[in-house]
């Protein structure tokens, strides 16, 4: 069965946290090489290695990972902030 | 740290590597072909030189000797998914060598397969899921 290709947000919330890919790898138990792959988007990580990610960045998972080609953060924020009433 | 070599240039220095294992192969059997000794250690010598220094260039140094021989423990999913991959090719391929090998020597009346092809047969078996790795991935 082919898998679906999975977007990301590794490289901008890396980079938002000065962090290199070597040091990410370490934190997460990765080659460094597998964290180029993932930002990259040509490697689907397996649920565990998702929610280390997800862990370290402290975010939820489907604010890293989706099915579907990813809006920018800040298009997010602006469409979070039209459904909560413009606050 | 490893070496980073291009893709281009890691297939290129492992066709050079399989060449050179053909060819120790090949000056043998002409050196008995042509019953002079000197050509087999003439052109092997040559050809083990070139397969020593490709080996070292494209699997040493890029670390892919290192990855495929490592411990899955000391890997990650990724390389591991890379290596099973590259294993499930090498089976293939090295299992249609040894069948053509076999019966190219049986149709030609060589008799058993020598030490020699053995020798080579058994470091191909072994480079094979690093070569494939090698030319298949793009970064190593």
């Amino acid at each position: 069965m082919k898998s679906r290709k999975l977007y990301n947000r590794i490289s901008v919330l890396r980079k938002e946290r000065n962090i290199s890919r070597q040091e990410l790898a370490e934190i997460i138990g990765v080659n460094f090489q597998t964290i180029g792959y993932l930002e990259r988007e040509e490697y689907n990580p397996s649920l565990d290695l998702a929610f280390k990610i997800s862990e370290y960045f402290e975010l939820p998972v489907e604010m890293i990972f989706s099915p579907n080609p990813m809006k920018s953060l800040s298009e997010e924020i602006r469409e979070l902030k039209q459904k909560s009433g413009g606050q | 740290m490893n070496q980073q070599l291009s893709k281009t240039a890691r297939k290129t220095w492992i066709v050079i590597n399989i060449i050179s294992i053909i060819l120790i192969v090949s000056f043998f059997y002409l050196g008995q072909l042509l019953e002079v000794p000197a050509v087999f250690f003439a052109g092997g010598g040559v050809s083990v030189i070139i397969a020593i220094t490709s080996f070292i260039k494209v699997f040493i140094k890029t670390g892919l000797w290192k990855m495929v021989h490592s411990s899955q423990h000391s890997l990650d999913e990724r390389q591991v998914q890379v290596i099973l991959n590259a294993m499930k090719y090498s089976y293939s391929i090295f299992t249609i060598l040894i069948i053509a090998i076999v019966y190219g020597f049986a149709l030609f009346n060589k008799g058993p397969v020598n030490v020699l092809v053995a020798a080579c047969l058994l470091y191909i078996a072994h480079i094979l899921p690093a070569a494939i790795i090698g030319w298949s991935e793009k970064y190593v």
